[in-house]
């Protein structure tokens, strides 16, 4: 059972209504590196890492955050541990009646007792680093996609968590913003000693920045290994997923009956 | 017949879930200790939702008050009690029209908008992002737009009722020569301040609960899709304007039903 990083998944059971999202999941995350969630569409990436910011809870097993089982916190308590912790949402999930400056200067105002000048210059830096220090003074609806997505990643360190969880960083942004996204994780994490968990199926992206990748499927783990090792590996289902083969142990097609059976005027 | 019933039940279950929650989600919301910072964002849903409104209101009020005015004037004056035309529009201002117009246009243009802006928030994940900084939803979305509901709504009726007693004034007398004095007269021997204005501004109250807590729930508890924020948005006009009507009839019942 992994229970050496800095956030332990144990033994976690989750449901949506009838239907299994996870069943018995073990893995670990270790401290100061870029940890990437990998798995087909709808196998639970984004409700792990909601399950690590304790927006959900598991019905069985524990989240070990910090070595805190989080479902066991009060909202005061919860609340300390995800300031160590900020969150890049797949949206942006920028604040749309503020400027640029107000959502990132948001959880300083909220937390932190800086000196006007002192917020002011922190802000400068956190857009400065990506790129966006001109930007300052528009208003979230003037940004395109990956600027959106660079000013929530400004927002996300503004206050120099310990962790950072980035749903999707790549989906959707052009090729450019994409690579200025890789690079600007890669530097952030190496700068302020992160720990960087990317929930991603941008294999190629997410391979070229991630230290390990815990690979998801059927509600366990699939793999877990470092990018070069799950290349090479031979498992079928790894296989299939890193080398992007539409049908095999992962089936491509949703639960039906045969194709000839559902076509009308067939005869049986 | 068997499943009918345990049909019936299960959507009845639902409801009552549902009604709890929406409990659950206001009882969280409004009972916190207040902070100086929350005024700020207490003004802004204030203008948002009040002083927004005021065009609506104002314009319904000044036409509901004129239609009064023509249509009491063409009813009283067959017996000769035109005089009388200024408490008639007054009291069924006061008492009925006032709340109850004002409340289903707030719904419509207060209520919906809270409701499909609160679903966006959750569909952009604004919401879940303000809990990841540490900060409850709850408090910082919903109770301020509640508080500025309850407060807009009966200071809306008010100049609801203000407005259409002078749109009454326009036609009655502007227009149709009813005698100023009587128009005014006969209305303040007949309104009363704690049977009419009272019982008014707490129907006020009351509709301004319902419409804050229906709009506020629908907007938090929808789907995030386009299509669960447009059906939420179209359930907070409905549920509201049902309650509306609903509750208008219990509380006339109570306050003015004791005679009966």
């Amino acid at each position: 059972m992994a229970t050496n990083g800095i956030i332990n998944i144990r033994n976690v059971s989750f449901y949506r209504g009838d239907r299994v999202i996870f069943e018995n999941l073990n893995c670990a995350i270790a401290a100061g590196k870029i940890t990437a969630i990998m798995g087909p569409s709808g196998t639970g990436k984004t409700t792990l890492l909601r399950l690590i910011g304790g927006q959900l809870q598991p019905h069985k097993g524990q989240v070990l955050l910090f070595d805190q089982d989080i479902a066991r916190l009060n909202r005061k308590q919860l609340n300390h541990l995800r300031a160590r912790m900020g969150v890049l949402f797949q949206s942006g999930a920028l604040f749309t009646d503020l400027s640029v400056f107000e959502n990132v200067a948001f959880p300083l105002r909220e937390h932190m007792n800086l000196s006007a000048d002192e917020l002011y210059n922190r802000v400068l830096l956190k857009l400065e680093a990506v790129g966006l220090r001109g930007a300052r003074d528009l208003m979230p609806s003037q940004l395109s996609g990956g600027m959106a997505r660079r000013v929530a990643l400004a927002r996300a360190v503004a206050m120099e968590p310990e962790i950072i969880l980035y749903d999707e960083p790549f989906a959707g942004q052009d090729p450019i913003a994409m690579a200025v996204l890789q690079r600007l994780i890669k530097g952030l994490n190496s700068q302020m000693q992160l720990t960087s968990v990317l929930v991603s199926h941008d294999i190629a992206e997410a391979c070229a920045i991630a230290d390990q990748v815990i690979l998801l499927g059927e509600g366990r783990v699939l793999a877990q290994d470092s990018p070069a090792a799950l290349q090479a590996s031979a498992d079928p289902a790894v296989k299939q997923f890193i080398h992007g083969e539409a049908d095999g142990v992962i089936p491509f097609h949703f639960p039906a009956l045969p194709l000839q059976e559902e076509l009308r005027g067939q005869s049986k | 017949m068997i499943n009918l019933i345990a049909d019936l039940g299960a959507g009845l279950l639902t409801r009552l879930v549902q009604i709890g929650q929406a409990l659950l989600m206001l009882l969280q919301a409004i009972f916190v200790q207040p902070k100086a910072s929350s005024l700020p964002r207490l003004m802004q849903q204030l203008f948002v939702v009040g002083v927004q409104s005021l065009i609506i209101m104002l314009v319904s009020a000044l036409f509901i008050g004129m239609v009064l005015g023509l249509q009491g004037y063409t009813l009283l004056s067959a017996y000769g009690s035109e005089q009388a035309v200024g408490q008639m529009v007054a009291l069924t201002l006061v008492r009925e029209l006032s709340p109850v117009v004002a409340a289903l246009l707030f719904a419509g243009r207060a209520g919906s908008a809270l409701t499909a802006e609160i679903g966006l928030m959750k569909a952009t994940e604004q919401l879940a992002s303000l809990e990841m900084f540490g900060i409850d939803p709850l408090h910082r979305i919903v109770a301020p737009r509640f508080w500025a509901g309850m407060i807009s709504l009966p200071l809306l009726v008010a100049i609801f009722s203000l407005v259409g007693i002078y749109g009454g004034h326009l036609v009655a007398v502007d227009w149709l020569g009813v005698y100023s004095g009587s128009y005014w007269g006969n209305m303040q021997q007949a309104v009363d301040f704690n049977e009419d204005v009272l019982n008014g501004m707490v129907k006020a109250l009351v509709f301004a609960f319902l419409i804050s807590w229906i709009a506020l729930y629908q907007g938090y508890s929808c789907v995030p899709t386009s299509q669960g924020i447009s059906a939420a948005t179209t359930r907070t006009v409905v549920y509201s304007s049902l309650a509306i009507l609903g509750f208008d009839f219990i509380l006339t019942a109570l306050m003015f039903g004791g005679a009966v």
